[in-house]
């Protein structure tokens, strides 16, 4: 007994004593007024030595290789951009086409260094090119055997690529949009046998950081500022803030939360509505991307019901058609973001600068639009969804939510089809379904049935929409069920193993109208029949011949060109007579931002220059606006 | 009988709270046929209510009681953990009773295929398991495959004690005595090895619910059905903790707790009663 | 001495079959998943970024041969076997081209000090207080203990080591709750890396003990009951010799064999409770490594490491069933 008590003394004078060294000396050596610490979603690296980011399932990307440690010639940005949404970052103007998409000409920059002193020229450019079509199990190597004939530096700032078909949108490969090819170092890697062996480690970067050191195990990894950051392409906006960003692994979504309470995470990449609404309540140092509801960052990604049009029940429209009407939003709104949704009702996401090119000019047409089930007239669209959510919140968060209606559309979106369930029944009974007692028939007399597909907990918020979908139908007589896949969602849906999946195939660029990033890849060339993989994006296997049409006449046009916009809104209103897939919302990512120690991050209102999203290559843009928040 | 159970009752305060405590549970049981919501809905009541009278354990954030839910998942979680544990407790009595006693050849050949399950990685094999079967996986070729997976340890322990119980007197008195291995295995043996096959028991529902725990957090399960372990995989979806809504965690841990302790209470006292010897030292004779 | 050295070398014979069956199923059984290494590769690289459809037939030839996945099940079976000879494994798929064994290798020290620790912890105070419990019957404090011990055991470990977290992390915020060791200090034998690894292990190893505890106080308990009514033991008491010597030399003597075989078997459980306290705590062990091998169809990985866990409890179990004859003179060898 006598030793029980000792013992417990020695322990909690121990404990006592440790507090103050645990709080304050979160990093061995760095003041913590100096260090960015941001959340690594990949979490743990398994391959943690490996840095080589050309080769496919390497390490890592987002441990901050790809944002502070690589550069490539364009970046678009999914919001307003620091001066524009398009910056020519290694390259110092736009790509130049020849008239007809089978050339490419690219103009380089002078006075960028790698970080070991090697200026950067074209022929990194070229090397990076050639290499990775000499080796196809490099990440961008199959791309570039698919387009590219040959590539040449007639000098040491230009590049010219000669194509193999026209592509009117080959610099794609090269403008960021979260990641793209990134630029070799031809004087590092030429020396090496098999440039897919070799593990780059350290990585000699050029973008404006290196690595400093970093953790055997995966779970962190500290860069530290370059003293020649001025020979980067980030210089033209000013200095770097934080001498070091830290990228970590933080755990489970509460944990994240707990670290941010406790000063010790300063950017969290995605975690549940409910931390969002607890730190929005009990730290007032952090901030989400919107000041009040829904906090969140809306993606340019659109999280839908993705139907399998190859399965013999969904390749009648009317079917398609049935189940969407069946769908109450608010609801689903309310189960997966506890209606701090963005929803979308067409199949382009409402982010970025979406709403003015696709969203306004169709609200009317929208109101407008009409379905005829033979046995009655009835027009959908209800424009105030979106406000009958806000309007449903402010009993219990009051005036976190907005009050005006262009704020409110902003937040929240516009409208939605409004659920009519005598519609959807005259539909499916027009496709030949068939109502006994409770349930519903196929036509071939076998119950109609629906397993919907879900990520599980790796993406919380479309699982929980995914189970109340599956509820709403089965309230209608439909024996449907959603299913949990954690580990094998993507290969199982690529393979087309799957009725219905919450996913999204509809990725855009978000600053830039061009929709060329996700809809040249649902061209009919592409589709693949059934039980064969479907390369991305065209999940939905949806074929039909004046969509190919509206594709091939974007392919005509060069990038910016305005008719574009027309083209992409032809796409839309196609989209929404045919509903494919139905379009939900945008993927709301809950990134908060905690400014005890750094001030300057992107927000909706006050300064929208980038997506906040540390895992975004993008956000190296955020460096140069972060400026220390408490004072040396 | 029931004589027996009331003075036990009466004069056991072991016996009487684990009673009471199971009453508890299994009146929760037959109370979730009676729910007034669909077990699978969601959002049918508003979320995020603490406990008051209107839900006496609050709601969680998915709308649903958390008392009704609870209900439905303690039986669920039960009837699970029951079947695993009867299944693999036949096997592993069986297996280590004839192995211990039996010795030689047998013994051998047995603790080998023994030996060969204990030493494959349980969670690996569940999960990849869980891949090759996933559209017909059901909870009840999970409790076979648990089942199956679960006897070795218990098996082990059983012969142990069937071994030093071999080479007792009153063992070789019986063979003398002309009785059959059967015979001396079922009237001699199990009665020693009981106490041990009860707390093994106990430990094995508590394996079952934990691994069926583990596999639902990760989202192995089927999600829609409520057990203990899925209302705690949609707690951790919805950070509950953290977001203050103590009391959906609380709730299915505190009924399982309570679940472990009474069976316990109760194994603990019933064998006491039966062998009389303790039953002797309880009356300080 | 030659029946045991007889006993040995059969048992030594049931270690080899046991440890073949073991890998052989493992083998089968992560060959036979539908869950395709090159298939998750490929969706990883083309998930976030631009992609381009004709690229990604070129990609997955590339990849199956540079994973070696061509080959029939017979030809990949006879690799693995003759790879495993020299301890290799090959390399894992997921993180290519990096050998499973460094993985294994960097992973292991963690997951072994955590469990060994958490492991001896429970262990002996567990079956100290079970001893005491089931001696000292009528002690109140004694049988508190024993309905703490046993109310513990049924909690979850994700959220017994979430409470632990936000009680040592949050609330009362005197240790750290993530990794293995501070950040930004290099692992060497210097003193603030020893001394960061005890401090990040305290807050793992006591949310693993306190889950663990439980069976070892109840396991011993019911032992001792059992024991206590032997005659040698009523002997004892009424011989007059010393209750604490009756205690420990008589009484937790005989019930520590089948606890021991206990304690070597529970080894064999290295995973399950690892997994979810790893995670909690971002403890870089082998659970974290296993749960993505598995995820990602890395089945090179899940094999090299089901096998080095098969190999280590069956040494366990064949060192402890060599110990056996040894303390328990009752058991004869044959």
């Amino acid at each position: 007994m006598r030793t029980l008590k000792m013992l417990g003394f020695v322990l909690s004078s121990l404990l006592l004593g440790e507090h103050a060294i645990a709080q304050a000396d979160f990093l061995a050596g760095i003041p913590r007024n100096e260090v960015l610490i941001a959340e690594n979603p990949e979490g743990r690296i398994t391959n943690s030595t490996w840095f080589n980011i050309w080769v496919v399932n390497h390490g890592s990307n987002s441990n901050g290789l790809q944002q502070l440690g690589l550069d490539t010639l364009w970046y678009i940005d999914a919001d307003a951009g620091i001066d524009g949404v398009w910056d020519n970052s290694l390259a110092s103007e736009k790509p130049t086409y020849n008239t007809d998409f089978t050339e490419m000409t690219v103009k380089l920059r002078d006075g960028i260094f790698w970080s070991d002193g090697v200026e950067f020229t074209a022929d990194d450019v070229v090397y990076t090119v050639e290499t990775q079509m000499k080796n196809p199990s490099m990440v961008w190597g199959p791309a570039f055997q698919a387009s590219v004939d040959t590539v040449t530096a007639p000098d040491k700032q230009t590049v010219l690529f000669k194509l193999k078909r026209p592509n009117s949108r080959f610099h794609a490969i090269f403008t960021v949009r979260w990641n793209a090819a990134w630029i070799m170092p031809k004087h590092i890697f030429e020396k090496q046998p098999d440039p897919t062996k070799f593990n780059f480690n350290p990585p000699v970067t050029l973008g404006p950081y290196t690595l400093k050191s970093f953790d055997p195990n995966g779970e962190w990894y500290i860069w530290q500022r370059r003293d020649d950051w001025k020979r980067t392409t980030l210089a033209r906006f000013g200095e770097p803030g934080p001498k070091y960003v830290a990228y970590i692994d933080p755990g489970p979504p509460d944990k994240r939360v707990i670290m941010q309470l406790n000063h010790e995470l300063d950017i969290i990449h995605d975690t549940t509505p409910e931390g969002m609404f607890t730190l929005a309540k009990q730290s007032p140092s952090s901030h989400g991307w919107f000041k009040g509801f829904p906090y969140a960052h809306p993606d340019p990604t659109l999280p839908s019901v993705i139907l399998n049009n190859e399965v013999e029940m969904f390749k009648n429209r009317d079917v398609r058609w049935a189940l969407a009407l069946l769908i109450d939003m608010k609801a689903v709104s309310l189960a997966s973001y506890r209606g701090a949704a963005t929803i979308s009702a067409i199949g382009v996401p409402p982010t970025g600068l979406y709403p003015k090119y696709y969203f306004d000019p169709l609200e009317d047409w929208l109101k407008n639009f009409e379905i005829d089930t033979g046995k009655s007239k009835y027009k959908p669209y209800d424009p105030t969804v979106a406000q009958q959510i806000a309007d449903s919140l402010r009993p219990s968060m009051g005036d976190r939510i907005p009050k005006d209606p262009k704020e409110i559309a902003t937040a929240f979106g516009r409208g939605w089809w409004k659920p009519n369930p005598q519609v959807a029944t005259e539909l499916l009974e027009r496709a030949g379904f068939k109502k006994e007692g409770n349930r519903w028939m196929k036509p071939d007399g076998t119950p109609f049935s629906i397993t919907l597909l879900v990520e599980g907990d790796q993406r919380p918020v479309m699982t929980r929409a995914g189970t109340m979908i599956a509820q709403q139908w089965r309230q209608f007589g439909i024996d449907a069920k959603a299913q949990a896949y954690p580990s094998d969602f993507f290969p199982r849906v690529a393979s087309g193993d799957f009725e219905a999946a919450m996913a999204w195939s509809v990725e855009t660029w978000g600053g830039h109208p061009d929709l060329s990033f996700f809809l040249d890849s649902w061209h009919s060339e592409f589709l693949k029949p059934a039980g064969e993989r479907q390369p991305p994006r065209n999940w939905q296997r949806y074929s039909n011949p004046e969509l190919d049409k509206i594709i091939e006449q974007i392919r005509a046009i060069g990038f910016d060109d305005p008719k574009g916009v027309e083209l992409g809104q032809e796409y839309i209103k196609l989209a929404v007579k045919e509903m494919p897939m139905i379009p939900l919302m945008s993927y709301n990512v809950f990134t908060v931002m905690d400014t005890t120690y750094w001030t300057g991050f992107p927000s909706a209102e006050t300064d929208p220059y980038t997506d906040p999203v540390p895992n975004w290559a993008n956000t190296k843009y955020m460096m140069v606006k972060l400026k220390p928040a408490q004072p040396k | 009988m029931l004589r027996v159970f009331r003075d036990l009752f009466r004069y056991n305060r072991e016996f009487a709270a684990g009673t009471i405590l199971v009453l508890i549970v299994l009146s929760l049981v037959v109370a979730s046929f009676f729910s007034p919501y669909p077990p699978q809905d969601s959002y049918v009541v508003p979320p995020d209510v603490p406990p008051c009278w209107a839900y006496p354990l609050g709601t969680n954030s998915r709308g649903q009681d958390v008392f009704w839910q609870l209900t439905v998942a303690i039986r669920n979680s039960l009837l699970f953990g029951i079947a695993v544990a009867f299944l693999s407790r036949i096997i592993s009595l069986v297996i280590g009773l004839v192995s211990g006693y039996t010795g030689g050849l047998v013994d051998r050949v047995l603790m080998s295929i023994n030996d060969t399950f204990v030493v494959i990685p349980l969670f690996p094999i569940l999960t990849l398991f869980y891949f090759m079967m996933h559209d017909h996986m059901s909870w009840t070729l999970l409790a076979l495959a648990m089942a199956s997976l679960g006897w070795p340890y218990d098996a082990r322990l059983i012969r142990s004690v069937a071994l030093s119980l071999r080479n007792r007197e009153f063992t070789a008195q019986s063979v003398f005595s002309g009785m059959s291995t059967r015979q001396i295995l079922l009237e001699e043996h199990l009665p020693y090895v009981l106490p041990i096959v009860f707390s093994t028991t106990m430990n094995n529902i508590n394996w079952s619910i934990g691994l069926e725990v583990t596999l639902s957090v990760i989202g192995f399960t089927n999600i829609e059905t409520p057990t203990i372990g899925t209302m705690i995989y949609w707690a951790n979806q919805h950070t509950a903790m953290v977001a203050g809504i103590w009391w959906w965690v609380v709730a299915p841990v505190a009924t399982v707790i309570m679940t472990f302790i009474g069976l316990f209470l109760l194994s603990v006292s019933v064998n006491e009663f039966i062998d009389p010897r303790s039953r002797l030292a309880r009356m300080g004779v | 001495m030659r029946t045991y050295a007889r006993y040995f070398l059969r048992r030594l014979g049931q270690f080899v079959f046991v440890v073949f069956v073991g890998i052989n199923i493992v083998f089968f059984v992560t060959h036979a998943t539908p869950v395709d290494p090159v298939e998750q590769a490929i969706s990883s690289a083309t998930q976030f970024g631009h992609s381009d459809p004709r690229a990604v037939e070129i990609m997955r030839k590339a990849l199956r041969e540079l994973y070696g996945l061509d080959g029939t099940i017979a030809q990949q079976y006879v690799r693995f076997w003759t790879r495993l000879a020299t301890g290799d494994f090959g390399p894992s798929l997921s993180a290519f081209p990096t050998p499973v064994s460094v993985l294994i290798r960097q992973s292991l020290p963690w997951t072994v000090g955590l469990l060994f620790t958490s492991t001896l912890i429970a262990w002996g105070v567990g079956n100290s207080l079970g001893g005491l419990a089931g001696y000292y019957r009528k002690n109140r404090l004694l049988k508190a203990v024993g309905i703490a011990a046993t109310g513990l055991q049924p909690i979850p470990s994700y959220i017994m080591s979430l409470v632990v977290l936000i009680l040592f992390g949050y609330i009362w915020p005197i240790l750290p709750i993530s990794g293995g060791f501070q950040m930004n200090v290099s692992p060497d034998l210097s003193i603030p890396f020893v001394s960061s690894v005890i401090m990040h292990s305290i807050l793992p190893v006591l949310s693993l003990v306190l889950i663990t505890i439980g069976a070892w106080f109840v396991g011993m308990r019911s032992l001792v009951s059992n024991i206590v009514t032997e005659d040698y033991v009523v002997y004892a008491e009424l011989a007059g010799v010393n209750r604490r010597r009756i205690l420990t030399s008589y009484i937790m003597r005989n019930a520590l064999t089948p606890q021991l075989t206990g304690l070597a078997l529970s080894l064999g459980a290295i995973f399950n409770g690892a997994i979810i306290t790893e995670f909690v705590f971002g403890y870089p062990g082998l659970g974290t490594l296993l749960v993505r091998g598995v995820n990602s169809g890395d089945y090179s990985l899940v094999l090299g490491i089901a096998s080095i866990s098969i190999v280590a409890v069956a040494t366990a179990v064949f060192a402890i069933d060599l110990l056996y004859p040894l303390l328990d003179p009752r058991v004869k060898v044959e």
